[in-house]
């Protein structure tokens, strides 16, 4: 029988000689938009490296569809999977040159020329993530939210099942971060591209990923919907902070607010709004 | 699309026609100025006269080595800085010089040469090379997979070891001895066995086509050795073979020529300047450029205090360090950073 | 009697303090001066020299110096009354030696055979045999006139003296190489040069009639067949390209000159 998830796995042990992931199964359907997320230092990057290849693993099994990654060659692997990382340091390429090597994966030793379709694959990409205005510019004189969609079409062009993002939209302005994840969301939609993303914010991670991986501690907390998993006390046990979690009046998704020192101060001095909480 | 090729075949046709006046420059001047018209004629009527003695025995063979060598050089260069990542890399940084060097100290102050032959002395050059690649190689692979950046700083290291060796050498033996191999380490063209000749320039025509086998791994590396494995590069073994690659180049070409130095550093820089970073370019425009530069140099370094000899390692070093100066200045620093 | 045999003792008490006053302690830093001293005879005198001085000093007495520095502390531990020294030592460790109360006589690289001579003699004098060193210079000017004189008249060969391979050196004048050739009734292809490195492409214009080859080992005999392949060259046709020991051509001493010259003259006509 057909897998009918993208990601699995399973009972994975893997990591540094000071920090160890241990026991962690999960499992992602295909077409879904995946976020992992959890307090820093709790494993996320860790559990990302070991999904892209990065990092070796001890025990377990990290299936991608049907296949176990580790027996992909490195080529197989760049067809299927496609990565995104946070900074982008591309120096002194053209943007155009810069997509294209996204086709890597698919020319053989001795092909020395992209051909007609590795530019018109490059340029449709482009095209979709606005990029292609910049084709001809160096990588180094795009913003940073520029350079980051120009690795998108990059990704892209690799033709791949998964996209896999390392928090994306991290260090960027809130219009970037938006039209990024729109995009994401697009592509996941429309063109049924699994995607799957290390984030940190938490209510970006709500409102456009359709399934949550919890992580603490170099263990699975919780996995799930989004409603299944940002509940107050799950976040109150991973990330030690008080929150309110309601649900976002424009979607129904479950935003969280934080309540600073000073709210909690006014609600200790007020015993019977405790209640509410 | 068009416009990327076009121009790369422009610079090609452009460094082919600059090598070929080089060439032309550099057989015609000397102790005997030969013009232009009359270097075919005496080729092809090859008698017994002084030009043609000159010009095929003396002027052809330090022309092929000067192309064998300046483009082995500049190609080292050229794979090693896209290996490490770093501009500062050319192939003598990782010890390949010192190792060379202490080789021909070793062989000629214990008089080999006088026992076995001359040809003794590129052989212990080689051997030399080759220990120190061999360790720098063996070491940084320990841990079974490839860290770059300790194999720099253990062939930086291995360097000093073998210079400090070298010194030592040079401190206990006689004058005549030091003097062969203080000249010997300052480089020179000038190498009366034919054949050596031909083997470099075989090896550099080898390595430049075997170099074509890698140019999609380097272009994947400008990204980095992790982005590039994301790309399906096999990023160990493209690094491992493009080492040993680019550092027995360099090996084979201290043997034979010497220590020249900055050719395999100021090349590759210019010629990234020049026509980009992009390797289909960069590697032929690398040893066709570098090629030029040492046939020119050499053309210097044997006309300049006529008809005393100085050695070759002197032109490259100030010449090419002032030119590539001139260069930097006008361009911003930011492309030296970025691949 | 009494006066007499006190005017004898006195005499030879004198004489005793003459000959302790000559019997020195030398210290050589130059191994021709090394050389000289043993043609002399006074070979004993010799108590320190360096690691490349001729074997018979070098294997018997201390050494002191190698090619790049003198161990100025052995210098001072052996207590010489002479360091003989010449152009090639350097400046500083002669300076040392002289602030440290030794006295030290350098002399300068000889550049003719007459200097070869009057440095022998300034040797003789300076180690109390100023007789014998005026006897063997005497001696070899006579052989050199003998010589001289059985030159073929009218000939003058063009001559390339090579004392080095990688890099290419040749002979040039202000040299006691210049002597040789001179001496020959030899004209040097060097003659207007400064400095010896030369360029092949150089020589060949010259085109010398005779090539000698002053280096040693294998390095002088491949030498040689690089110069037999380029059959343009005038003494390659006459095929008078011959390998010379740099032991005995290269060491400035009146004795060794001339017996290389004789050599030289021999191979030449």
């Amino acid at each position: 029988m057909m897998n009918p998830d993208i990601i699995n796995i399973q009972n994975l042990c893997c990591g540094y000689p000071n920090f160890q992931l241990s026991a962690i199964n999960i499992d992602i359907p295909k077409g879904s938009f995946a976020g992992i997320i959890g307090p820093n230092g709790s494993g996320k990057t860790t559990l990302f490296r070991a999904i892209t290849g990065t990092l070796g693993i001890k025990s377990g099994k990290i299936l991608l569809g049907d296949k176990n990654l580790r027996s992909l060659s490195p080529r197989l692997r760049a067809q299927n999977i496609a990565i995104v990382s946070q900074f982008i340091d591309a120096g002194d390429m053209s943007v155009e040159d810069y997509v294209l090597l996204g086709r890597i994966p698919y020319h053989s030793r001795f092909s020395f020329f992209e051909s007609e379709e590795d530019y018109s694959i490059a340029r449709k990409y482009m095209e979709m993530t606005d990029t292609l205005r910049f084709k001809d510019q160096l990588m180094s004189e795009l913003s940073g939210g520029e350079q980051q969609l120009a690795a998108i079409a990059r990704a892209l062009t690799q033709q791949p099942e998964l996209l896999l993002l390392d928090e994306p939209t991290s260090h960027l302005d809130i219009t970037h971060q938006v039209h990024i994840l729109n995009l994401l969301q697009q592509l996941n939609q429309e063109m049924g591209l699994s995607v799957l993303m290390v984030i940190h914010d938490l209510n970006l991670a709500s409102e456009y990923c359709d399934r949550l991986i919890l992580v603490n501690r170099g263990k699975i907390h919780t996995q799930g919907t989004p409603e299944e998993v940002l509940t107050f006390k799950h976040i109150e046990d991973v990330y030690q902070t008080v929150v309110v979690t309601q649900a976002n009046p424009l979607s129904g998704k479950p935003a969280v607010f934080l309540a600073t020192r000073k709210v909690l101060k006014e609600i200790q001095e007020k015993p019977a709004d405790k209640q509410e909480k | 699309m068009q416009k990327k090729y076009l121009r790369w075949a422009f610079y090609l046709a452009g460094l082919f026609v600059l090598l070929i006046a080089s060439v032309i420059l550099s057989l015609s001047v000397g102790e005997m100025n030969l013009g232009f018209s009359d270097i075919f004629s005496i080729l092809r009527k090859g008698n017994d006269s002084m030009e043609y003695t000159i010009l095929s025995q003396i002027r052809l063979p330090r022309v092929l080595l000067g192309i064998a060598v300046g483009g082995s050089l500049s190609l080292s260069g050229v794979l090693l800085q896209g290996v490490y990542r770093n501009p500062l890399v050319e192939p003598y940084t990782l010890g390949i010089s010192g190792g060379a060097s202490l080789g021909v100290a070793f062989a000629i102050v214990f008089g080999l040469h006088k026992l076995i032959g001359s040809f003794v002395l590129p052989m212990t050059g080689f051997a030399g090379a080759f220990l120190i690649i061999f360790l720098v190689y063996t070491i940084s692979s320990r841990s079974g997979r490839i860290n770059i950046q300790s194999m720099l700083l253990t062939g930086v290291m291995i360097s000093f070891i073998a210079s400090s060796s070298m010194m030592l050498l040079m401190a206990t033996t006689s004058s005549e001895n030091l003097h062969g191999i203080v000249f010997w380490i300052m480089g020179s063209l000038d190498e009366p066995d034919r054949s050596l000749i031909y083997i470099t320039l075989i090896l550099a025509f080898a390595s430049l086509v075997a170099s074509y086998l890698f140019v999609q791994p380097l272009n994947a590396l400008r990204l980095g050795e992790e982005k590039a494995k994301h790309l399906g590069i096999n990023t160990d073994t493209t690094i491992k073979l493009l080492f040993l690659l680019a550092s027995l180049l360099a090996g084979v070409c201290v043997a034979v020529a010497g220590v020249i130095g900055f050719v395999g550093l100021i090349i590759p820089h210019l010629m990234r300047l020049l026509v980009g970073s992009d390797y289909r370019i960069l590697l032929v425009s690398s040893f066709l450029s570098g090629s030029v530069f040492l046939v020119l140099s050499d053309v210097i370094a044997r006309t300049i205090i006529s008809p005393n000899e100085l050695p070759i390692g002197v032109i490259t070093g100030i010449v090419g360090g002032i030119v590539f100066l001139l260069m930097m200045s006008r361009s911003s620093v930011q492309s030296l950073k970025n691949n | 009697m009494k006066k007499t045999s006190f005017i004898v003792f006195v005499l030879l008490a004198c004489q005793l303090i003459v000959q302790a006053q000559e019997a020195k302690r030398i210290i050589s830093l130059v191994p021709w001066v090394t050389k000289s001293l043993y043609l002399m005879g006074e070979q004993d005198q010799l108590v320190g020299c360096t690691n490349y001085c001729p074997a018979e000093a070098s294997d018997h007495i201390p050494v002191v110096a190698n090619a790049m520095m003198v161990n100025i502390e052995k210098v001072l531990t052996l207590n010489p009354d002479l360091v003989l020294a010449s152009s090639l030592n350097k400046p500083e460790t002669i300076d040392i030696l002289r602030k440290l109360g030794i006295k030290v006589v350098s002399q300068p690289y000889p550049k003719s055979f007459e200097e070869i001579c009057s440095y022998f003699i300034q040797i003789g004098e300076m180690v109390g045999q100023p007789a014998k060193a005026n006897e063997i210079v005497a001696q070899q000017k006579a052989r050199l006139a003998k010589l001289k004189a059985n030159v073929p008249d009218g000939k003058n060969p063009k001559v390339f003296i090579q004392i080095g391979a990688k890099p290419l050196f040749c002979a040039i004048p202000e040299t006691f190489m210049e002597d040789f050739i001179q001496f020959s009734g030899g004209k040097n292809i060097a003659e207007e040069l400064k400095m010896g490195s030369v360029t092949r492409e150089y020589v060949l214009k010259q085109n010398p009639d005779i090539i000698f080859i002053v280096t040693m080992g294998i390095v002088a005999q491949e030498e040689k067949d690089t110069w037999l392949s380029y059959q343009a060259l005038s003494a390659s046709k006459s095929r008078k390209i011959f390998i010379l020991d740099a032991d005995k051509t290269c060491s400035p001493t009146p004795i060794l000159f001339v017996d290389a010259l004789e050599e030289m003259i021999k191979l030449m006509y």
